[in-house]
């Protein structure tokens, strides 16, 4: 085999063709050396057949044939020289032949072999052009995006498979179609504007995320470059197209912003009504859903109720998705159901499977998937939130997992909400209780000020806001803590917690005096110090009336419990008094009638006993009348026979009657008026009187004592005064001689006998007449007894004195 | 009766009639007979005359009766003392008993309880 052979010729009639090719110059050289030899013909003959082989073999590209055939050719002119005629002359000659033939032969060659080079040369570089144009197309395939050319139209020109695929059409159908053919209608005018624009060589670049229309009616969102490809003939642009499926992308952003927007509604919202149809709308936006149903737990737990809905616009879904419809689902059916039991989200591809009754209508409304995960507050399910969609949705782990997640966030909020709308009833109920308290309350800052007052408070003082602010209230804070000063506690403004109440006097704003009782309550702030007061002031003037009308009806009852007491005590003192009194008495009467009736006796001792038993009998007697007689009186069942009495003649009767008295050692002096007027009396009751305080001076009165009696008018009445020389009565005695038995009993007047009933007698019947009665006494000097009696009614005087 | 006739009774009373009674009654059963009108009166003459026995009333002006009695037994705790009284509730026999009388006659007496007593007590020798 010879070099330089192209691998590309056939093997065995090319080797033999090449053979022939090369072993025919040498036979036509030996032909012609033959012929010339053989005739004797002169070189210059033979030499352009030489020439001719020669020039031949130069034309292949075959230099060494063309040394060995030129080499023949030159020897064979030689030797047909030397051979015919003289070597001398004819030898330039030849070598003049040779020189030519080697000049002709190596030009030519190089001609040919530059052509060969040449058209080597070309054909390298169409195999090299090959090889790029397929690593193109190599790369464009095993490109993981979209890739593809288009003409300034927007023509396809060329499309790899992955776009072909991403487009779901066949690659030919493709390349007779034009780049906005699959852009979806809403992104079809942007694209061809960017082509027009690209066309024109104003950018060259475009670059915009939109919808491809897919096979099936499916849209595909990519991410869509289109770049002009710069070193191309100017005259006919082309166009890169690349297109990223950005679907899985796309994807992830609407969990996330269905997520973001979740939580931004939760963030902004009030309430879980409020936030329902936002929250369920951003789940459906974001994620490419139809609608979406909240079912709630039912308290009693037995069911879910549809408590909340959103579709989207437009839809035919109104009437399905009304919450009106009252619906119900149990545990464990259906997916929502299940889901709610299960706790856990779940998906159902294709409602078709479904065997809940609720999956026929929403298969009837052309709903054909669903996902539902639920709703977690506190670790319990307390809803279930459902998507469904018209199209069949791949719900992935990805999906379920964002899901679950704003499900726990949702369930946090509506416990959140719960409990904001209990802090806001509770706000509220505190609010109603301050403004309609009939409590008063203030509010009060540290320096005392008043804050706020309640109406409770303004209409108890009588006081609007501002007049309360300015005046009434500090008034009240002074009051409080000079009270609290005299209760030894805080004043007001030390803010102690749980003070006690304290009871303060105010007037209101038209000059009322209130009884206040003003309790004070610090309210901390969070860090625990006293922020402000609370002052509850209550108007309890009533219950300080009463109060104190309870504690004057208390010591007026204490003080009739007293006197019962002492009327108890005065009741069985008096009988232990009458009992002595009448005891002592029968002593004598029983002794001496013993005496006498047992004999034995003389007759003047009869007559000296019976006297005893007479005085003593007679001392019960009195005794008696005069118990009963106050007895009347007191129950006021003895009257009193009113007349005219002269006063000045009773008082005559009586001195003459006690002077009468055989055992009477003393004096009488009468200093009676006569222009005494006549009273109006009872005669008999006021000789009663009279005679009582005689006989007591004379009692008391020692042998040779002077008793004056005198008498005047004065202020309508008589007055009468029985003044004696006696013992006195002692000052501490002298409160109690109207009595009953309150005899006096120290010293010497202890011996003078008496009922204890004659001065309390006396008293009755002065004062059943309209008089008054009183004493004046000291001890060693005397008495001096005066009573009053009303004057006749013609004589009395216009200053008349009562009682 | 004999033996009556060197006794001598303390009578301590206020009211003449009880003291003409008792002296008349007493003096009739044999015994000598001193009259007290009150009770500082008889304690000077329970003191001064010894008697065996003393009937005291106890109402008496200034010192009653059973100051009078505290008294005298303070100084002569062997004296006799019959309480001779016009209270007479059962609460009084009780209270004139434990301030320390021999024994009670309630006013008004029999004349033979008045004597009894006294001759009991006189009986009875003195410490």
């Amino acid at each position: 085999m010879l070099p330089g052979q192209s691998p590309r010729l056939g093997v065995v009639p090319i080797r033999t063709r090449g053979l022939v090719r090369r072993i025919t110059p040498f036979v036509g050289i030996a032909a012609v050396f033959a012929v010339a030899v053989a005739t004797g013909a002169p070189a210059l003959l033979a030499f352009p057949l030489f020439l001719l082989a020669v020039l031949t073999v130069s034309l292949f590209d075959d230099t060494r044939q063309l040394l060995a055939v030129g080499g023949a050719a030159s020897l064979a002119i030689l030797i047909i020289t030397v051979t015919q005629l003289g070597p001398a002359s004819n030898l330039a000659t030849a070598l003049f032949e040779i020189a030519v033939l080697g000049i002709v032969a190596t030009s030519v060659h190089e001609v040919v072999r530059q052509a060969k080079l040449a058209e080597e040369n070309a054909e390298r570089k169409a195999v090299e052009i090959e090889s790029i144009d397929e690593r193109l197309r190599l790369t464009l395939e095993a490109a993981l995006i979209g890739l593809g050319l288009v003409s300034a139209d927007g023509h396809w020109v060329q499309i790899n498979e992955r776009l072909a695929g991403m487009l779901g059409h066949d690659r030919d159908e493709l390349l007779h179609a034009n780049l906005s053919n699959v852009v979806a209608e809403t992104d079809r005018q942007h694209v061809e504007d960017a082509l027009a624009q690209l066309g024109r060589r104003e950018i060259m670049r475009w670059e915009s995320d939109v919808q491809l229309d897919g096979a099936a009616e499916t849209h595909i969102p990519v991410s869509l470059v289109i770049a002009a490809v710069s070193d191309h003939h100017p005259s006919e642009p082309l166009l890169l197209v690349q297109a990223t499926d950005i679907s899985a992308r796309k994807r992830i952003d609407g969990m996330r912003e269905a997520l973001v927007a979740v939580r931004q509604v939760i963030v902004t919202a009030n309430s879980w009504d409020q936030a329902a149809p936002a929250l369920l709308g951003s789940f459906c936006t974001n994620l490419g859903w139809d609608l979406a149903q909240h079912w709630t737990v039912e308290a009693d737990r037995h069911d879910l109720r549809l408590q909340s809905t959103w579709h989207r616009e437009g839809s035919n879904l109104e009437d399905f998705n009304d919450p009106a419809r009252n619906l119900s689902i149990e545990l464990g059916g259906g997916l929502v159901g299940r889901v709610w039991q299960s706790g856990v989200a779940a998906a159902m591809d294709d409602l078709a499977g479904n065997d809940y009754e609720q999956a026929s209508a929403e298969r009837r409304v052309g709903l054909r998937s669903a996902v539902a995960f639920p709703v977690i507050s506190a670790g319990t399910t307390i809803g279930v939130i459902e998507l469904l969609g018209g199209q069949v949705h791949h719900v992935d782990d990805e999906l379920i997992t964002m899901l679950s997640t704003a499900g726990v966030e949702i369930g946090q909020f509506i416990q959140r909400c719960d409990t904001a709308q209990a802090l806001r009833r509770s706000e509220a109920d505190h609010r109603a209780i301050y403004e309609r308290s009939p409590i008063g309350i203030a509010r009060v800052n540290g320096e005392g000020e008043l804050l706020e007052a309640n109406s409770a408070l303004l209409h108890m003082l009588e006081h609007d806001v501002d007049a309360m602010r300015s005046q009434a209230w500090p008034d009240l804070v002074r009051a409080y803590d000079q009270a609290a000063g005299r209760a030894r506690l805080a004043p007001l403004l030390a803010g102690i917690p749980d003070q006690r109440s304290l009871q303060v006097r105010a007037a209101t704003g038209s000059g009322r005096w209130l009884w206040l009782q003003m309790t004070a309550t610090s309210i901390p702030d969070s860090s625990g110090r006293p922020e402000h007061l609370l002052v509850m002031v209550e108007d309890v003037t009533t219950v300080r009336e009463t109060q104190d009308k309870l504690a004057e009806a208390l010591d007026s009852q204490r003080g009739a419990n007293a006197t019962l007491e002492k009327l108890d005590r005065t009741k069985t003192e008096f009988l232990s008094i009458v009992s002595h009194e009448f005891r002592t008495a029968l002593t004598g009467i029983q002794g001496f009638s013993e005496l006498i009736r047992d004999g034995g006796i003389e007759p003047d001792e009869v007559r000296a006993y019976g006297g005893y038993i007479f005085n003593d009998a007679d001392r019960v007697n009195r005794l008696i009348g005069d118990m009963l007689d106050l007895d009347r009186m007191e129950s006021g069942r003895m009257s009193i026979r009113l007349a005219d009495v002269d006063i000045n003649d009773v008082l005559s009767d009586v001195i003459t009657r006690a002077s009468s008295g055989s055992a009477v050692l003393v004096d009488f002096k009468s200093d009676l008026d006569p222009r005494l007027p006549i009273v109006t009396g009872d005669r008999d009751r006021l000789v009663q009187v009279v005679s009582n305080l005689v006989n007591n001076a004379v009692k008391y009165s020692p042998d040779g004592g002077l008793i004056t009696l005198s008498t005047r008018a004065e202020g309508g009445y008589a007055l009468v005064s029985i003044t004696d020389s006696g013992l006195g009565i002692p000052p501490e005695e002298i409160g109690h001689v109207f009595e009953r038995f309150r005899r006096v009993r120290s010293g010497a007047a202890q011996a003078i006998p008496g009922t204890g009933l004659g001065l309390t007698i006396v008293k009755q019947i002065v004062e059943m007449h309209g008089g008054k009665i009183w004493v004046e006494s000291a001890v060693g000097h005397g008495s001096a007894f005066h009573f009053t009696i009303p004057l006749a009614a013609e004589h009395a005087t216009p200053q008349h004195i009562n009682g | 009766m004999d033996g009556a006739g060197s006794s001598m009774v303390l009578v301590a009373d206020d009211n003449e009639v009880a003291q003409r009674l008792c002296r008349r009654v007493l003096e009739k059963a044999g015994y000598g007979v001193l009259i007290a009108a009150d009770g500082l009166q008889a304690v000077d003459l329970a003191l001064a005359q010894n008697p065996n026995v003393i009937l005291m009333d106890v109402a008496m002006p200034g010192m009653d009766g059973l100051e009078a009695m505290r008294r005298i037994k303070a100084e002569r705790p062997e004296m006799r003392i019959v309480i001779a009284s016009a209270h007479s509730m059962a609460s009084d026999r009780e209270r004139f008993l434990a301030a320390g009388a021999d024994d009670v006659l309630s006013k008004p007496f029999r004349l033979g309880d008045l004597v009894a007593v006294v001759q009991r007590l006189t009986a009875k020798p003195s410490a």
